[in-house]
């Protein structure tokens, strides 16, 4: 049993313990599901108030007495003693209060947060029960995002509303909505088992999924706060798959989408944010580790006989790292799991992608018409990659004017700064060739 | 030795119990590592002496034979004391430029710089 002096502070001179990166914001998600366990689902705002107080206590003394030797055990600590005080004064606990009292006092005398296996097991469990309220079917897919990032990432609603391109008041209304709609409807805080467990899983897959691609779009000024995004995704996903309930070839293959395609994170911008397409990537600057486990995952992934979208989408993110240069890129392999993704989801998206596979294997030509033939391509009217994937094959056929027309309309269509650069040269270099001609 | 320079010792008092209730994790992490950067900076060029945080608990004592006796000193955390750092610096101004140097400003957290003085009368405040 460690007693709590184990933790005290290091003095200010001499060796400063570091802080792991975002080591505030993780604990910050760990701390709030335990409590929440404590306090019931119904209470999670008084969790996450628990929390941020005790992350003030630390900013409040930290600063004189340097980082305590085990910063998160600091952490656990100060939130348990903050929770036990809150009980004791809070008449709504009053009929619970020894029962609670008792479950947080165990907490600190059985184990020690750091080194147990017990309390760890204890955290990744509330992770994983709140994970599963955050997606609760009742749930509408923005109140999952935005409450998964709040409570299990530990992202402030300024932070959200940064990755999302909303106001932080239009977040915090979310927020609000989605504490309140688990209170009336009683969303439990269980991690579902029998026949609840797959569809229930799905249902958190799907709001990984959403998380991870609401990162991985292309960045704005808040570039930094969409990787983390990914990394949040991966990160939940990972835990996820460790626990038997989660440990499913399908959320293999969704952690190896993410890690092969978070993989090419450095090198999808130069130095200046302008976006480079695949063929003027750095492929030495991809992160080989990453995509080293992201093929790992994809391997477990192929346990037993299911294919999930993740799988193909998996495999053509695969198909990509294993290209050595952008021209030894296996196009068949990648059209060939396009068409059995189309079967999946008929997304006309997907569908637009699946036609630079099929101009990439067949010519310029050939994507024109697949993209003609998209079904529910309607859809895609106001959606700016069309017209760019249009302009590209277009330009590829030496149509310089209807490639400008169509980056015109693309320009026009989005708000990223780093589109509107990238679109501004393709239609410049149109108009400059153009010219030229003359 | 007259060749050390004059320095004197000086107050930074914090005011503000109240940090900023809407900061990120993130970002409470951030202020807090640069601030522990800055004082561990400040001790190792011998500026800052001692450092302590101080707590809302507390009692005013007053009046003759200090027979009033207040729960909580402070009539509003936006004014309460958070913790002092003790300096010793050349100038009023060096003091203030270091003050000034604080992280928490940016976050709500105000600070005071005191001469102190063995003479009576000669103190004098300045914020930042």
């Amino acid at each position: 049993m460690k007693k709590p002096q184990d933790t005290g502070h290091s003095p200010p001179s001499g060796e400063i313990s570091q802080l792991t990166e975002h080591l505030f914001r993780q604990e910050a998600g760990k701390l709030v599901s335990v409590l929440t366990g404590i306090f019931g689902i119904d209470r999670l705002q008084l969790a996450e108030d628990v929390v941020q107080e005790a992350l003030i206590r630390a900013l409040q003394t930290w600063p004189y007495y340097g980082v305590p030797n085990n910063p998160a055990a600091w952490l656990t600590q100060t939130a348990k003693n903050l929770a036990l005080d809150l009980i004791r004064r809070e008449k709504l606990f009053r009929d619970k209060q020894p029962e609670i009292v008792a479950t947080t006092e165990q907490w600190s005398v059985d184990s020690s947060p750091d080194d147990s296996p017990l309390f760890d097991t204890e955290i990744k469990d509330g992770h994983l029960r709140l994970m599963f309220a955050c997606c609760h079917p009742l749930m509408v897919e923005e109140e999952q995002t935005v409450l998964a990032l709040k409570t299990l990432c530990g992202f402030s609603a300024a932070e959200i509303a940064k990755a999302f391109l909303a106001t932080e008041a239009a977040i915090a209304k979310r927020l609000t909505r989605a504490r309140q709609k688990i209170r009336e409807l009683r969303i439990p805080f269980e991690i579902p088992s029998g026949e609840e467990l797959a569809i229930r899983l799905d249902g958190v897959l799907q709001t990984l999924y959403l998380l991870f691609n609401e990162g991985y779009k292309a960045s704005s000024g808040a570039s930094l706060v969409r990787e983390e995004l990914c990394h949040e995704a991966i990160r939940l996903a990972l835990l996820l798959a460790e626990h038997p309930a989660g440990n499913r070839p399908r959320i293999h293959a969704l952690i190896a989408l993410m890690l092969l395609n978070t993989a090419r994170f450095p090198t999808r911008t130069d130095t200046d944010g302008n976006i480079l397409r695949l063929k003027e990537q750095d492929r030495s600057r991809w992160d080989r580790a990453m995509i080293a486990r992201g093929m790992f995952h994809l391997l477990q992934s192929a346990e037993g006989d299911e294919v999930s979208d993740y799988h193909l989408q998996a495999g053509i993110a695969a198909c990509h790292c294993a290209a050595k240069d952008y021209e030894s890129t296996d196009w068949p392999q990648i059209l060939s799991l396009y068409n059995r993704l189309v079967e999946f989801d008929d997304s006309p998206v997907v569908a637009l992608n699946r036609a630079v596979a099929v101009a990439n294997v067949d010519g310029p030509t050939a994507g024109i018409d697949a993209v003609k033939a998209i079904r529910n391509r309607a859809k895609l009217s106001s959606y700016y990659l069309l017209y760019a994937v249009l302009g590209e094959l277009e330009v590829q056929l030496d149509h310089l004017q209807t490639a400008a027309d169509h980056f015109r309309i693309s320009l026009k269509l989005t708000e990223i700064k780093s589109e509107k650069m990238f679109l501004s040269k393709r239609l410049q270099a149109c108009e400059e060739q153009t010219a030229k001609g003359r | 030795m007259s060749t050390q320079p004059v320095t004197s010792e000086y107050m930074l008092l914090f005011r503000g119990m109240h940090w900023d209730k809407n900061l990120s994790p993130e970002e409470i992490q951030n202020v807090m590592s640069r601030w522990i950067a800055w004082f561990d900076r400040l001790t190792q060029e011998g500026k800052a002496k001692a450092g302590q945080p101080l707590t809302e608990k507390g009692k005013i004592i007053s009046g003759k034979k200090g027979q009033k006796v207040v729960d909580g000193p402070f009539a509003e955390s936006k004014e309460s004391i958070a913790g002092y750092i003790l300096l010793q610096a050349a100038t009023l101004d060096e003091a203030v430029k270091i003050a000034k140097e604080c992280p928490g400003l940016d976050y709500g957290i105000s600070v005071e710089v005191r001469l102190v003085d063995q003479q009576i009368g000669r103190g004098f405040a300045v914020s930042v």
